[in-house]
């Protein structure tokens, strides 16, 4: 191979770039950017907004206290659509804005799309969300640049468990209604994987995909209801949720049927009681509410929240405040580690984020070595309580699980972990 | 000087300064023109069929989509990292499809083959968004960086790769598809095709097999659309089934009006016009639906030549002895 | 027994909201030989009326029961849209079809922002109208009266759009301008005032069948761009142009989706389409159109 020419053609890509490679240690005082990329509008939208406040009550909080080693953290928003898109948009926060990290990030098909990217054009980012795992094993094998904020298939994991805890021997049909995306698939193999994991008999009598933001779910309903399941596991999530269960409750599927719904949290307001029966598990995963246990820090968000905006948070204002806290210390760990001569560059602020540990509004969480998350998790059956037009945990089984027995170790396999695991329910 | 002389002259001057881009602009903005490339093959292919065969597809995206799939199974499924062998297995694609939706659709014109159009790329659409298992669904199928002639410059990072080799690669591939559409469009297959358009009864009384001529062009439209599709595909190393939704084939239709469809280089314009504007349009308002559709009407209704044509529509306003009926292309 | 009639009503609900649509499409294309891809564009609109009407009748204490009428006229209410759309339209009505068409485009990118500038983005629901209709429980099954009322409010559009252009005299000027253009002007039709009743109708048809969901489902700006898919596999179905036959390719459509969810989900959209192209090669103009030119 003519080597000659490559490094001409290599030379002469570069030269353009020679005078817009950051300087080492260039005006400390000058803001750190950080790029949000969330969803704003669409079945997401919501979720994207409540993630957007949990970054607003971090920034207010590091601001308030002097900034991140010093600098204060001014934001660049940028929308989450689809995944061609948004890939765009990142290569603006970074080429153009000349952002120092990039959080968020929710759906997973974007954040598949986007990880390599982001790899290869070694872009320091924490996701918020969406990160599941069939493409995250081929995609990012060993990220050096983007870390996760959780396994996306805690959720379906708990779920699993829970229903297997507290529904063993009541069950024998099973049947799933899941999101048609990679999230939705891995949720529903995770769970049937988990049955098989506890050696229970099971008949799986329908599989429904509907499309992410489809909305009218009539027909998916009079299938479900037809193939008439004992248990039905579900990570419908966003917009589509509510309307499952309002034209559910119409055609009488939801009674007597047990339910699992890993991703409720995350629209938990929007299930109104009036046609949300109680008995059913929802997920709200990193952050619940009404934690009868929740930290005072917790606690003060969800006051801050329920103040601005008259709701109630959910898990994915906890995925942001943890992703702006994980890359908060580890700035501070690498500035401390250098010294004062110089700022650290992303590099070493990326490594160490690793194995850093912070207390998030959820509860204790760390980043592991391999930049995926550990975080706490709550679970449990819903009951109506008058407070509230939606359902919530009842406070009596309320289950949280520490992220280490949720998710692979690392560098495992996931689907060979469930198979042969301890798991204590 | 000679019109093709300086047909010749001004496509040089164009090329060098595209090939010139990377050093002027900045990172950001030389990325910004490679959609341009892709966008402006796969617009040559479609102008074969709007503006010199009168035929719009609203299904075209399709064969974008065929492209882009094809580089990222030729990437990861089969291990062939050569951009060439994606290109190649992107036409050949393209083609295994444009032959039985080309023998089908040829059959009709103007709405008709709109709406034919638009039923096979929802369901080639449909085809990859729910063949979950092939596919990948909604998150489409990664695209790893190709090597390029055989050059795989491990040395550079991704975007040096797309602002360095890979531009001039795409330059030079749009310039050597174009001047090859050139040939096409000038050659006797590119006058029957003219003539099925303005008037199919007569052009067949004339021996021009109308329906096969339209077969024809249909087919070298998907292929030049694969090219396109493949070379989108690199930057966002991502195909995914967004590619051929009907809107996107709606999308490749306002480019090629916005430039102007009866020109061979309107399209060519409307790819770089339709990139920068949508960018500009994006960073002001997040409304900027809105205001494309507005310039799409605009154009529509005043200016159906698009910007090509729009010297000569400034020159009939203010010399009303001139006049400036549309003409289709020549 | 029950799952049967469960899942046929589901097809059906579908269907009557599709052949709405559908219906619009094809009157406006049977008259003035518009293909509208802005059908799907009008029929968001709709949903988003209907939303505010929706909630805001319920919040004025109007009792739930009466949402049906308020809903049908919020999204008919779209219809002063039609005449100043249809006079733009006409500016291009005598060159290339093609134009119109793009023009129906530039209408779907704008209605699709112009919708999220004042709905916002984020999908809408009406709570509290699906449900105080309640159920009916008959052989086993349980269908939502609302499912019902829409099947039957489709039913009654068909019908008083069948009588109306067959009965009244305007039907005849319109089937006369349909037939040919030129001829009815000649002897007299103001073949404007058609056009302009005819598009502001089909607007109002697509604007009824979004109205008719909200109460089950949500308003989403991306309902536009989906539907006009499904509401074109329809009229290709049943043929361009003919009422039939949109009443026959959204039954078929309708029942084929809810059938193949069953049967086998995998194919749920798939379905339509094969069926679509099986009708072009073995009947290219549709079960009910006449072949074309």
């Amino acid at each position: 191979m003519p080597a000659t020419r490559r490094s001409l053609l290599a030379g002469a890509a570069a030269a353009p770039l020679a005078g817009l490679l950051p300087m080492p240690a260039i005006a400390q005082n000058r803001p750190l950017r950080v790029g949000i990329i969330a969803p704003r509008a669409g079945v997401a939208g919501t979720v994207g907004e409540v993630g957007l406040r949990g970054v607003e009550f971090a920034v207010e909080k590091i601001n308030a206290a002097g900034g991140v080693a010093g600098r204060r953290v001014e934001l660049v928003i940028e929308e989450e659509t689809s995944p061609r898109e948004t890939t765009e948009r990142a290569r603006r926060l970074a080429l153009q804005e000349r952002v120092d990290v990039i959080q968020g990030i929710v759906s997973s098909g974007v954040s598949l799309a986007l990880g390599p990217v982001l790899e290869e054009s070694r872009i320091l980012t924490v996701y918020w969300d969406g990160t599941t795992q069939d493409g995250v094993n081929e995609t990012m094998p060993r990220s050096r640049w983007v870390f996760r904020s959780t396994d996306n298939e805690c959720e379906a994991v708990m779920g699993s468990l829970m229903a297997i805890k507290h529904w063993r021997g009541q069950f024998v049909t099973v049947a799933g209604i899941n999101p048609d995306y990679s999230y939705g698939r891995n949720n529903w193999a995770a769970f049937i994987a988990f049955l098989k994991r506890f050696n229970i008999e099971h008949r799986i009598v329908a599989e429904q995909w509907p499309r992410v933001g489809g909305m009218d779910l009539t027909a998916n309903v009079a299938a479900l209801k037809a193939a008439n399941p004992d248990l039905v596991f579900s990570s419908m999530l966003f917009a589509d949720l509510p309307v499952l269960m309002r034209q559910g409750h119409a055609a009488g599927l939801l009674e007597g049927r047990k339910w699992v719904f890993p991703a409720a949290g995350f629209q938990h307001t929007s299930l109104k009681r009036e046609f949300t029966p109680a008995g059913m598990i929802f997920g709200h995963n990193t952050l619940y509410f009404a934690d009868p246990q929740a930290s005072p820090l917790a606690r003060e968000f969800v006051e801050w929240y329920h103040a601005k905006t008259n709701d109630w948070p959910h898990w994915e204002a906890d995925r942001a405040f943890f992703a702006m806290e994980v890359w908060r210390r580890g700035v501070e760990k690498a500035v401390q580690a250098k010294g004062a001569s110089a700022w650290p560059s992303n590099a070493e602020i990326a490594e160490a984020m690793r194995g850093i540990k912070v207390v998030s509004l959820g509860g204790p969480g760390r980043m592991r070595r391999d930049g995926i998350a550990e975080q706490t998790f709550t679970q449990g059956p819903t009951v109506h309580d008058p407070r509230y037009d939606f359902p919530i945990l009842d406070p009596a089984k309320i289950t949280k699980l520490d992220g280490r027995g949720l998710q692979k170790p690392e560098g495992g396999d996931f689907w060979k972990w469930i198979a042969e695991a301890q798991f204590d329910i | 000087m000679s019109g093709g002389l300086r047909r010749a002259l001004v496509a040089l001057a164009v090329l060098a300064v595209l090939a010139a881009m990377p050093f002027a602009l900045g990172e950001y903005r030389t990325t910004l023109l490679l959609p341009v490339f892709g966008y402006a093959i796969a617009l040559l292919g479609i102008n074969l069929l709007f503006g010199y065969g009168g035929l719009v597809s609203f299904g075209h995206a399709m064969f974008l989509a065929i492209g882009a799939y094809a580089a990222a199974v030729s990437g990861t499924v089969l291990r062939l990292a050569s951009f060439e062998a994606a290109l190649g297995l992107g036409v050949l694609a393209a083609l295994a499809v444009a032959i039985p939706v080309g023998a089908l659709c040829a059959r009709y014109t103007k709405i008709f083959f709109g709406m034919l159009t638009l039923a096979f790329g929802m369901l080639f659409h449909s085809f990859l968004f729910r063949l979950y298992d092939i596919t990948g669904g909604d998150q489409g199928l990664r695209v790893r960086r190709p090597t390029l002639l055989g050059f795989e410059f491990e040395d550079l990072d991704k975007t040096e790769f797309l602002i360095g080799p890979f531009y001039w690669y795409c330059l030079a591939l749009a310039a050597l598809l174009a001047w090859l559409m050139w040939r096409l469009v000038h050659s006797p297959f590119g006058l029957m095709l003219r003539a099925q358009r303005d008037n199919p009864r007569k052009a067949e009384y004339l021996g021009v097999e109308v329906a096969r001529t339209r077969f024809i062009a249909f087919l070298v439209s998907a292929a030049y659309g694969a090219v396109g599709g493949a070379m989108l595909a690199v930057p966002t190393g991502l195909a995914d089934p967004e590619l051929a939704y009907w809107t996107h084939s709606g999308t490749l239709i306002f480019m090629t009006v916005l430039g102007g469809f009866a020109h061979f280089a309107g399209p060519l314009l409307g790819a770089l016009t339709y990139v920068l504007l949508q960018d500009q349009l994006m960073t002001w308002t997040p409304y900027w639906r809105l205001v494309l559709g507005v310039v799409l009407a605009l154009i529509v209704l005043g200016c159906p030549q698009g910007l090509m044509g729009l010297p000569a529509l400034l020159r009939a306003r203010f010399r009303p002895s001139a006049t400036a009926r549309p003409v289709p292309a020549e | 027994m029950g799952a049967f009639i469960e899942v046929t009503t589901a097809g059906l609900f579908h269907a009557a909201v599709l052949f709405l649509v559908a219906a619009g499409l094809q009157l406006v294309f049977g008259v003035q030989r518009i293909l509208n891809l802005a059908c799907g564009s009008f029929y968001a609109l709709g949903a988003y009326c209907g939303v505010t009407a929706g909630s805001t009748a319920l919040g004025l204490g109007v009792p739930p029961l009466l949402a049906l009428p308020v809903l049908l006229l919020a999204g008919g209410a779209i219809a002063v849209l039609g005449p100043p759309v249809e006079r733009v339209l006409r500016l291009v009505q005598d060159r290339d079809e093609s134009l119109q068409l793009l023009l129906t485009f530039a209408l779907v990118l704008m209605l699709q922002d112009a919708v999220r500038m004042v709905w916002g983005s984020s999908p809408r629901q009406v709570d509290g109208i699906y449900l105080a209709y309640g159920q009916v429980q008959a052989l086993g099954a349980r269908v939502p009266v609302w499912n019902l009322l829409v099947l039957l409010a489709a039913l009654v559009v068909a019908l008083g759009l069948g009588a109306f252009l067959k009965r009244t005299n305007f039907g005849r000027l319109l089937r006369a301008t349909a037939e040919n253009r030129r001829m009815a002007a000649s002897l007299g039709v103001d073949t404007g005032r058609v056009y302009a009743v005819v598009f502001s109708l089909g607007v109002a048809l697509g604007g009824m069948g979004g109205a008719l969901v909200v109460p089950s489902s949500a308003a989403t700006p991306e309902m536009a761009v989906e539907l006009v898919v499904e509401a074109f596999a329809v009229v290709v179905i049943g043929g361009l142009g003919s009422m039939g036959g949109a009443l026959a390719g959204a039954v078929i459509v309708g029942l084929l989706r809810a059938v193949a969810l069953v049967v086998w989900p995998e194919l749920e959209l798939m379905a339509v389409y094969a069926v679509v192209v099986a009708v072009l090669l073995l009947r290219p103009a549709g079960l009910f159109g006449k072949p074309a030119a």
